[in-house]
């Protein structure tokens, strides 16, 4: 028995076909239009703020210098006055006015380095990475404290008191000596000339033993 | 979210075989429904069998709606994805000689693979073919080569050069595509009828 009905139904199968590729093409003009966010998503964004996994010691990272790790590179995010005055050995400035140029993407959008932003402070190096961050860009670090803090321990390290523990005299060790790799001198350091006082040897004069008679024996 | 290799939700070390894979499927696919006949691919030009065109609209539309509403529920970047290249008047010389073989041969170079996987001889010989032009153009590429690498529009698509919404454009073209699928039936009607 055929079931006329559906036999009707079944060949309109392509009229039907056709209807739903219209309907589903006119439902994309219904679509509510938004605006795509670029980059990562807000929450992410979020979570990548409270992690302090971004920051860098100003200790690592002159142990990176010192051992010339080939693996990162150093991003001055202050405006080229300051960065004339002073900056890290070999970094490179992008002013935080300009991060977001064409040129300075070619630095910081790619994988193969680490890319360790600083500033004065981290305040103008956290708002870079903050930026950059949200773009995607991966293996961003911050240097903790900025130049202030490589200052204060790495040029200028405080010396460690008696009642401290030896590893506070540890790290003031490799400081000072990472400081002296980046040319500070330390008076201490410097080896003193040494005037060598000629001594006299006194010359002892050893009595010779007189021989002792042979004495009678056996 | 996707795409999901170019994301890393697949490992990179899949892409080949998820090519494979799909590449499987898609011949399998082609075969079954009798693309592995030049008879069939041919009829298109010669108005008694239009499945060719039905096809590949079909794919085209279905895919583009697919993604542009996958691309708005957020599984799907649109952004990410592969656009050819166009090269203008390489596409349009490329486009006249491939068409031409195709009316000539009755395969295209995927049907043709298909063909020969089933054991036709016209799709053997068609693969021959395939790979003297193949010698010919290598050996000229020299004297082709400005028409090869010039006129170059970047990876552009229909909607970025004619400036129009893209969905208002997917709608017309869902229409128009539905009418040429009317349109082609009518010619099949009056077509004398071919059996193959």
């Amino acid at each position: 028995m055929i079931n006329r009905k559906l036999a009707k139904f079944l060949s309109l199968q392509y009229v039907v076909l056709a209807l739903i590729l219209i309907l589903a093409a006119a439902g994309l003009l219904l679509l509510p239009k938004y605006v795509k966010h670029e980059g990562i998503d807000t929450k992410e964004l979020l979570s990548n703020t409270f992690s302090n996994e971004r920051y860098i010691s100003t200790d690592e990272l002159a142990n990176n210098i010192v051992n010339q790790d080939p693996s990162f590179i150093l991003i001055d995010v202050r405006d080229s006055i300051s960065f004339k005055k002073n900056s890290l050995p070999n970094a490179i400035n992008i002013p935080l006015k300009k991060i977001l140029n064409e040129e300075a993407s070619a630095y910081l959008d790619q994988d193969q380095f680490d890319v360790v932003l600083y500033s004065n402070t981290n305040f103008y190096a956290d708002q870079a990475w903050m930026l950059c961050n949200r773009l995607g860009y991966k293996n961003l670090r911050v240097l903790k404290g900025g130049i202030n803090e490589w200052f204060h321990t790495i040029i200028n390290p405080t010396k460690p008191t008696e009642n401290m523990p030896a590893t506070a005299f540890e790290l003031y060790s490799f400081r000072k000596a990472a400081s002296m790799y980046f040319g500070v001198a330390y008076l201490d350091a410097i080896p003193k000339k040494v005037v060598k006082k000629v001594v006299r040897k006194k010359v002892k004069t050893v009595k010779k033993k007189k021989k002792k008679k042979p004495e009678g024996g056996c | 979210m996707g795409p999901l290799i170019p994301n890393e939700l697949i490992p990179y070390e899949w892409n080949n075989i998820i090519a494979l894979l799909i590449g499987i499927a898609f011949g399998y696919i082609l075969e079954a429904s009798g693309f592995s006949s030049s008879r069939k691919l041919a009829g298109v030009f010669y108005g008694y069998d239009f499945v060719v065109l039905k096809v590949f609209f079909t794919a085209a539309i279905v895919s583009i709606i697919g993604l542009l509403y996958m691309d708005y529920l957020g599984y799907v970047d649109i952004g990410q994805l592969y656009i050819h290249p166009t090269y203008l008047w390489g596409a349009i010389i490329g486009g006249i000689i491939m068409g031409a073989g195709f009316v000539a041969g009755g395969f295209c170079p995927g049907t043709s693979l298909c063909g020969v996987a089933i054991g036709k001889i016209d799709a053997m010989v068609y693969v021959v073919g395939i790979m003297i032009g193949v010698f010919i153009f290598s050996e000229l590429y020299t004297f082709f080569e400005p028409i090869y690498n010039g006129y170059f529009q970047g990876n552009i698509t229909l909607m970025d050069s004619l400036g129009v919404s893209p969905f208002w454009f997917i709608l017309f073209f869902t229409i128009f595509g539905v009418v040429a699928f009317a349109a082609s039936d009518l010619v099949r009607k009056r077509v004398k009828k071919v059996f193959y």
